[in-house]
């Protein structure tokens, strides 16, 4: 399996899928129970450790489920190949930073 | 030219990712500033109203398509009836969302 192996991207992509499903309906359920909802609210509940955990590993998914469907895209669409090369490159560059951002917004909240 | 069903709703499925892709550092600054307080920054003005509803029709369509695009990879709603009607159901849905954010 190499760096572009359609196949692990495919396995990646529905497990990602699946991880994100599972908060959508996590987050419904507690909205439906009356959920935090204030912005005060919020912020006790995401200054948890264990909240703070999870929001990460949210984050993560969202993103490794962007970059995965972002690859595809633009691998389809991108033509010449220096331009899809580079689109990819800012891609990653993009996403990696986003990754960085929320992990340091939500663990210097928690802390 | 003429699509059928399916082809929309799995080429609305990019088009939404790609959509919610380009909004993900809106989502990461909209984190930063309600850990903040920041409650004027979260007060939608009129002007918004086309922008946030065309964010939660990328959202719903892209969750009904990508729980269609998993039903289907494990084979349940694999026959052309059944994926057509469930490509109807998820373009319909997802238009729901989108025109009740609209409404809103």
């Amino acid at each position: 399996m190499t760096l572009l192996s359609g196949q692990r991207a495919f396995v990646f992509q529905r497990l990602s899928a699946l991880v994100l499903l599972a908060y959508i309906a996590a987050a419904a359920v507690r909205l439906a129970l009356g959920a935090p909802v204030t912005l005060a609210q919020w912020q006790a509940w995401a200054a948890q450790p264990l909240a703070a955990a999870a929001l990460l590993v949210l984050a993560l998914a969202l993103v490794a489920h962007a970059w995965v469907g972002i690859r595809d895209v633009v691998l389809d669409y991108v033509r010449p190949f220096a331009v899809c090369v580079t689109v990819l490159g800012i891609a990653a560059t993009g996403l990696a930073l986003l990754a960085a951002w929320s992990a340091l917004i939500l663990v210097s909240h928690a802390l | 030219m003429r699509y059928p069903v399916g082809a929309v709703a799995s080429i609305g499925h990019r088009i939404s990712g790609v959509l919610l892709v380009l909004m993900l550092p809106f989502a990461v600054l909209a984190l930063d500033r309600s850990l903040r307080s920041d409650a004027a920054f979260f007060a939608i003005s009129g002007w918004l109203r086309l922008p946030a509803a065309l964010l939660a029709w990328a959202c719903a369509h892209h969750l009904f398509a990508g729980i269609r695009h998993l039903l289907t990879d494990v084979g349940i709603g694999a026959s052309l009836p059944a994926a057509r009607a469930s490509a109807y159901a998820a373009l319909i849905a997802a238009a729901a969302v989108g025109l009740a954010f609209l409404a809103l």
